[in-house]
């Protein structure tokens, strides 16, 4: 009976998943008092790990974030796309270069397809304030042939 | 017995699913022709029956393929690229593991029988052992991709069939030596990839195993380096060698003695933690002979005149995002630099570079500053032999643009101000600048008081990209002085009332080959709009609200390529059929087309050319809602009168006909039934 759970088990492991459409699980990329970051991926093909060393309502500059994940496409170019939204509303929409040929801002840059790779450092951003609300964003990466690299569906709480 | 019996069971489950993935039918794309198939994330456990044996270039990443043998891909035999990323490939001899029930059994030869196979791509794979000949076969294999399987000895990978190698991909493996095994053939190789290795010593007995290799191009990015031995790199020649992410940039300088490299890149990144640079780190680049250096995102200790002084051989410096406020005056030397780069740093005027100590530049790129650039005054006046100038992104704004700030430019070629705070041109804006080809102001707002022309005196400018300018396109002298002018892009702009009349700003470039209109908010164009455009060869009107009517102006025009794509053309009434006849290729996609008896003549003459209708797939019908979203090419219409019609109006006349005789014999016989 035993073997029997392990090799059902091991089946399910090994099985192609995610075929009928059913969506990744939520994952809580940061949690603090009444704060909290929830994101899932939305990229049909895979989930990926994040997570953000310190989460307060003040988020300062160059913050440290975690992020691993197995590459399906390569990056020597790879851009990011941000959509902000709250209550249903489209707030902010910007785009932002992370790898480009003539500037490989991060180490990771110009790594290839099949890849896993695992990062932990800054992210280089600006610092902000987080206003009380619930904010919904969306974010992407895609390489220069507007291939998905990876995708998140992120929930912003904060009361 | 137990693990016995849950090991039998894993099998019959693992096989069963053998045989039902293949049968749920996930299916190849086709790429091209009996020859490129792309099977990515299909799940698969072997190379699908519906692949031809003609397939040349296979891409099979991310399956499943936990054993790759000679009977593998033994059908497909004209292989010549293969990729196999992450598929869980393990190529040995040995069976791998009886406790593991000899899922892992692989044997030699897989290759044997491919002998036009030049790529393999393993990459992602853990590889646990390769047999001494499971890389032969193939007649010329030319690149190899093992990067991240888990290598952390050289020895692990085959030498034999290695003799034609061009490019073997070694990175995010354990390896911490490059001494590659002793009758490792290098003769052929060009690119040895070592990125995000563990490498932190180089030794002369390292670099000597790749003696015969010529022309190199060697990449070191994210190892570690702590040490090199004096001497290794001593007499050596390299294409490009790259040290990214070095923390100690100077034990590189020193170990690079008498080395000659054709481009070093030694730049580093967000995540590096790097020492600062000053003068002494570049010391030992006296030593050396280097054309190209890159040295993005590092920080310059206390920079001065004499950080330099090791740079006067070098052609071409990169200082992208090097945190520079300006450039030193007083460098001495840095006679023969032919291309400097400094994109995104932040400079405040243009003149914190200092130019005048490049006298020979001949490429500057100022790109994405990240403060606002002031151009001020002939800050580039004594660049006499520059020919490209990027100046994009960098929040430039000027109000009396640009022979001031351009003064003396009087070889300069190219051009580029893309993405910038709008800019007042003046009448004869690049006067200083007689010899431009090639002109980009995209998506910069161009601020042009009527009736100046800013590009006369521009005779030799082919191409100008003027796309998101905000126009003022009433102006008919706008572009007037480009007599050589081929290429011109206007997407973006609006037009007066939405129409280019009869009379417009495209008069005075009669020698356009490539026009772009797309986006214009066009609802019209006049018939004889075009008229002095007699050799334009791509139309691009594409993204307006064009209707059939337009055709017109494209009466006098042959053999063009024409995108009418995202229009609002419903009817082509069929006197305006020979000019879309007369051009080679035509993209009517995504246009609200009418598929009913008006539009019978322009339907037949789609089916007729279709080789010349680009994007079929999109060009649908919008009307009749019955055969909305439905192909052009597959609507089947019935107009005129049809056979049943024709029966029904003959048996009509027929009894027309009788009842009328009758009618006549019945009349006749009554007047004359009482004589």
């Amino acid at each position: 009976m035993k073997g029997f759970a392990a090799a059902l088990l091991i089946w399910t492991l090994l099985s192609p998943r995610r075929a009928g459409g059913e969506a990744w699980p939520m994952h809580t990329a940061c949690r603090n008092g009444n704060l909290q970051v929830l994101y899932q991926s939305c990229d049909p093909l895979q989930d990926f790990g994040f997570s953000v060393d310190q989460c307060s309502r003040q988020l300062k500059p160059n913050i440290n974030v975690r992020f691993g994940m197995v590459l399906r496409e390569d990056i020597e170019q790879l851009f990011l796309d941000v959509a902000l939204f709250s209550k249903g509303l489209s707030i902010l929409n910007f785009s932002y270069p992370i790898c480009e040929v003539d500037l490989p801002k991060f180490s990771f840059c110009g790594r290839r397809k099949g890849e896993q790779i695992y990062y932990a450092g800054p992210l280089n951003n600006p610092g902000f304030e987080i206003p009380e609300g619930d904010y919904q964003v969306l974010l992407e990466l895609y390489n220069q042939d507007h291939a998905t690299v990876a995708c998140a569906n992120a929930t912003v709480l904060y009361s | 017995m137990a693990p016995c019996v849950s090991c039998f069971l894993l099998v019959v489950l693992i096989s069963a699913g053998c045989k039902a993935i293949p049968s749920s039918d996930p299916t190849c794309t086709e790429k091209e022709d009996n020859r490129t198939y792309n099977c990515e994330n299909l799940g698969l456990r072997e190379i699908p029956d519906t692949l031809p044996n003609t397939t040349e270039v296979l891409e099979f990443s991310f399956n499943f393929l936990p054993t790759i043998q000679n009977t593998t891909f033994s059908r497909l035999i004209h292989l010549i690229f293969l990729d196999l990323t992450r598929s869980k490939v393990k190529i040995s001899i040995y069976p791998q593991s009886l406790r593991r029930c000899q899922i892992n059994w692989v044997h030699e030869d897989t290759f044997q029988s491919h002998h036009q196979l030049n790529t393999i791509v393993l990459t992602g794979n853990p590889l646990i052992f390769m047999a001494e000949t499971s890389l032969t076969g193939p007649k010329l294999l030319k690149h190899l991709f093992l990067t991240q399987t888990g290598i952390s000895n050289l020895e692990f990978i085959p030498v034999h069939n290695l003799e034609n190698l061009e490019s073997l991909h070694l990175g995010s493996n354990h390896i911490s030596s490059i001494n590659l095994p002793e009758n490792f053939p290098t003769q052929n190789l060009k690119v040895l990839d070592f990125q995000n290795n563990a490498i932190h010593y180089i030794s002369r007995k390292d670099t000597n195993a790749l003696e015969q290799a010529t022309n190199l191009n060697l990449n070191f990015n994210g190892n570690d380096i702590k040490g090199i031995e004096p001497g290794a790199f001593n007499s050596k020649i390299f294409q490009s060698l790259k040290f990214g992410g070095s923390l100690n940039l100077s034990i590189v300088f020193k170990g690079l003695q008498n080395c000659t490299i054709q481009s070093l890149w030694l730049g580093t990144f967000e995540d590096t933690d790097d020492q600062d640079l000053t003068s002494a780190t570049f010391e030992g680049l006296c030593d050396m002979s280097v054309e190209s250096i890159n040295l993005q995102k590092h920080r310059f200790n206390d920079l001065s005149s004499s950080t330099f002084q090791c740079f006067t051989r070098l052609q071409e410096l990169d200082l992208t995002a090097a945190h520079l406020k300006g450039l030193p005056s007083g460098i001495e030397g840095m006679n023969s630099l032919k291309k400097l780069v400094l994109n995104a740093n932040n400079f405040d005027q243009l003149c914190q570079i200092n130019a005048a100590s490049f006298p020979s530049l001949r490429e500057l790129y100022i790109k994405g500053n990240m403060r606002k650039l002031d151009l001020g005054t002939r800050c580039l006046e004594k660049l006499e032999t520059l020919q490209k100038l990027d100046l994009s992104h960098s929040d430039i704004e000027a109000s009396d643009c640009c022979n001031l700030q351009l003064q003396n430019l009087r070889h300069l070629q190219y051009l580029n101000l893309s993405y910038n705070e709008p800019l007042g041109l003046e009448d004869q804006a690049f006067k200083e600048c007689p010899q431009l080809e090639l002109l980009d102001l995209a998506f910069t707002h161009l601020r042009v008081k009527a009736p100046h022309s800013p590009f006369q005196s521009l005779q030799l400018l082919q191409v100008l990209n003027l796309s998101h300018c905000l126009l003022d396109t009433s102006n008919q002298h706008l572009l007037a002085g480009l007599w050589g002018l081929r290429h011109l892009n206007l997407q973006g702009n609006s037009f007066q009332d939405g129409s280019i009349s009869k009379t417009n700003l495209l008069q005075t470039v009669g020698s356009l080959e490539i026009l772009i209109l797309s986006s214009c908010n066009l609802l019209s164009i006049d018939q004889q709009a075009f008229q002095g455009l007699g050799n334009v060869n791509h139309l691009d009107l594409s993204y307006n609200s064009l209707t059939g009517d337009s055709m017109d102006a494209l009466n006098h025009l042959k053999g063009i390529y024409l995108n009418l794509a995202s229009n609002n053309i419903r009817i082509i009434p069929p006197h305006l059929l020979p000019a879309l006849s007369q051009q080679s290729t035509i993209n009517l996609s995504h246009n609200p087309l009418d598929c009913t008896c008006s539009n019978i003549h322009f339907i037949t003459w789609c089916k007729e050319n279709l080789h010349k209708l680009e994007d079929l797939e999109e060009t649908t019908c919008a009307n009749p809602p019955s055969l909305r979203g439905m192909k052009l090419s597959n609507v089947k219409l019935h107009c005129g009168i049809t056979g049943m019609g024709i029966f029904f109006i003959v048996v009509f006349v027929f009894s027309l006909i009788l009842l009328l005789i009758f009618s006549v014999k019945f009349i006749l016989r009554w007047k004359y039934q009482h004589i």
